[in-house]
This record gives C-alpha cells, structure tokens and sequence, in this order.
C-alpha cells in the first residue's frame, strides 16, 4: 500500500489526473475563464473525489460486483448535488456563474476514475486522501489555466483589475479554445520535466 | 448471505438509493426557503438597478423595495415607483438571444421620453462576445437614454455610446446576432411600454 506521501505526490504530479491521465477535460474548459469560479468549481470536485471515495470505500464490502458502478455514480452524484444544493443557498451568485457545471460534475472521469481505481481496493482514510489529492491536482493545473485566461482576456485576476486600462482584452481568453492551447502547453511542460528527471512518461 | 445473488443486489440497490434520496430530499427541504429568498432578492436587486435606485446590502434591497408599486396594467405586470418627484415604471421582458432566453428588467419614464436603465437576469450568450450585455459598460448606455420616434436604435460599435440624448447606443462588436436580438427586444418593449402608457402621459 503506498503512504501518503507518497500518493500525493502521484496525484499532483507524476500521476496527476490532468496532464498525465488526461482526465476532467471538459470541465478543465469550461470553467476556467475566472478565477474565482474556478476555485469554487475545484473546491467541489475535491470534496466530491473525496467524499465519494471514503464512502466507496466503507461501502465496498457490502457493493454486489454487478451494480458496483451504479452505486459509485449513485454516491458521486449524492454529493455534487449536496454542493450544488449548498451553492444555491449559501453563493447564490456565484451558483449562477456556474450553472449548469455544478450537476456536470457527476460526469467528471476524475472521480469515478478514482473511485473505481483505488477506492474499490484500499481502506477508507487512505481512499479519502487519495480523492482529496487528487482534486488538488486537477485544482492546480486548473488554477494555472485560469490565472492566464482571466489575466489575458479580462486583465483581471480574482475580479480585481491588474492590467492597466490600455490593456485590449484578447477575446479569445474568455471561449474555450484557448483552455485548449494552455492545456496543450501545461501537458507539454509537464511531460518534458518529467523526461528530463528520468521518470518513465 | 450470497453477496452476488439477485436478491441481495436488489435490495441492496434499492435500500442504497432510498438513503442516499431521503438525505438529498432532506438537505433540499432545509435549504429551500433559503433559495427562495436568495430569488427574490435577486428579482428585487435587478427591478431596483433597472429603477436606477442604489442600495447596500440585501437588507437595504428589501427596505428600497418597499417603495415599489406592483401594478397591473392591461394584463402586464409593471412596477412602479417615484423619484424625485417623477413617476417611473419597469417591466420584465424576455427575448430569445443567439443561444437561449434573455430575461431582464427595463425602466422608462411614465411620459416615454427616457428610458431609466436596463438589468440582465439571465441570458445564454457567448461569453466574452454576446455575453457582455451583461456588462456596465452595455447596460449604462441605457441610463437616461433618449427614446427618439418610440423606439433606441441599437447601431455601431464600439466601447459604448456616451451621449444620451441621440437615441442610439452602440451594438457590440462580434456579436451581432445577439445585438439584433437586443434591437428586437428594445423597439417590442419601448411599444408595449407605449400601448400601455400612451394614454396616460
């Protein structure tokens, strides 16, 4: 069984679950226009990858094998809707920012990737820290996309104007096809790092 | 008890699902008055920018809100409230945009010679091009705008139309299906506006 540490180290980097398994794609751009959504968006996703695989994983013993992933996305999407249904009562403003992604996080590869991976085989604590990291991981990369949309196409970071007026917001920045030149960029950076360090790729 | 049976995974499944829903259905009971309000205050907070009133905070919202008539007028729904000494009504419309609905609040004068200002609610359009009629800059070039021949022409494009007497406000560059779209709903509320008012200028 591998030790904390060292799964975190996995989740953030040499495993993690944006540049290396590819995964979370679509949400990866879809909210990554601002900031603040962003972090929102990750904080859920987090707590969902965590909660939902300390619950598979106390849940296990008792999951028949034939419905085992019908349980999974049943006890994945029991928490996003508690975020969501918390979102729209405590941030009503920023549940409407997020719209419809809230309810789409059911669907990220993420979770049910991790529920499925590691969750199903290893006990509870080590299953909800494993979750929990890598929603940091997937947090991370996000948050790197997101400074660089907001900064270029808005001249914002968090809301807070940064750039100065003269600054031609790029438009570009605020629709999706520039999450994927980042994203492109991120998993290139990341992947040459990693070859030069020696680690298999 | 064989875990893998057909009994077994059925009554598994269905005790799984019915706690899992009771909890949701609890937390959703919880928080529902909670959301309603969260609504109605945010229904309040646009009716009052399109009033052109200032508050702070939602419980000012509720105070000025106060002070706003709800009246019904030809079997449409207007509010109506006095500053100043002028009479000023606001309306709700609803518009279909280049992707979905846009809703929102406009404000006139009672003699239809200004309008008093416009407030978005929710639209579909694409963010950072059509999405910007949710922007200040858009909505503030319908603050005290002149309405010329019962209607404002929505031409140009550029950073925003600072006169206020022309009748005209700048379109948005790249996105001119959702500015045709915000031409539509101008000249079809000014009119209603003026059916129902017309006779009492």
């Amino acid at each position: 069984m591998s030790s904390p540490g060292q799964i975190l180290k996995e989740n953030l980097w040499t495993n993690n679950p944006i540049f290396m398994q590819v995964l979370g794609i679509c949400s990866a751009l879809a909210v990554t226009n601002l900031l603040t959504n962003t972090m929102i968006m990750t904080i859920g996703v987090t707590f969902v990858t965590a909660m939902s695989n300390l619950t598979v994983s106390l849940l296990k013993g008792l999951i028949p094998r034939k419905v085992r992933m019908i349980v999974q996305t049943l006890i994945i999407a029991f928490y996003v809707i508690i975020v969501d249904i918390l979102l729209r009562a405590y941030l009503p403003d920023i549940s409407r920012a997020l719209g419809p992604y809230v309810g789409l996080i059911i669907t990220n590869c993420i979770i049910m990737g991790r529920a499925e991976a590691f969750a199903q085989s290893n006990p509870p604590l080590i299953s909800m820290w494993d979750g929990a990291t890598s929603g940091f991981g997937y947090m991370a990369v996000l948050l790197v996309i997101a400074f660089f949309r907001e900064l270029l196409g808005f001249g914002t970071l968090f809301g807070i104007q940064v750039l100065p007026d003269a600054f031609v917001p790029w438009t570009i920045m605020v629709t999706a096809p520039s999450a994927f030149f980042f994203l492109g960029i991120i998993i290139w950076i990341g992947k040459s790092i990693m070859n030069r360090e020696g680690a298999p790729a | 008890m064989n875990k893998q049976s057909l009994v077994y995974t059925v009554i598994f499944t269905f005790i799984v699902s019915f706690v899992f829903v009771t909890l949701l259905a609890l937390a959703n009971d919880g928080t529902k008055e909670r959301v309603q309000l969260n609504q109605e205050l945010n229904r309040q907070r646009a009716i009052l920018n399109a009033l052109n009133i200032d508050y702070n905070g939602p419980q000012d919202v509720q105070d000025k809100f106060q002070n706003v008539e709800q009246i019904e007028r030809d079997g449409v729904t207007l509010y109506r409230t006095t500053v100043d000494g002028e009479t000023i009504y606001a309306k709700e419309f609803t518009g279909s945009g280049l992707w979905g609905l846009i809703r929102g609040y406009l404000a006139v004068t009672a003699n239809m010679d200004r309008t008093i200002g416009i407030e978005i609610l929710s639209h579909n359009e694409t963010p950072g091009l059509g999405g910007r009629i949710d922007e200040p800059w858009f909505k503030q070039q319908l603050r005290n705008e002149k309405i010329v021949d019962g209607t404002i022409r929505v031409d140009g494009a550029g950073d925003g139309d600072t006169n206020h007497d022309n009748g005209q406000i700048d379109a948005i560059t790249g996105a001119s299906r959702t500015s045709d779209a915000m031409r539509t709903i101008l000249s079809r509320e000014l009119s209603t506006f003026q059916q129902i008012l017309g006779g009492n200028s």
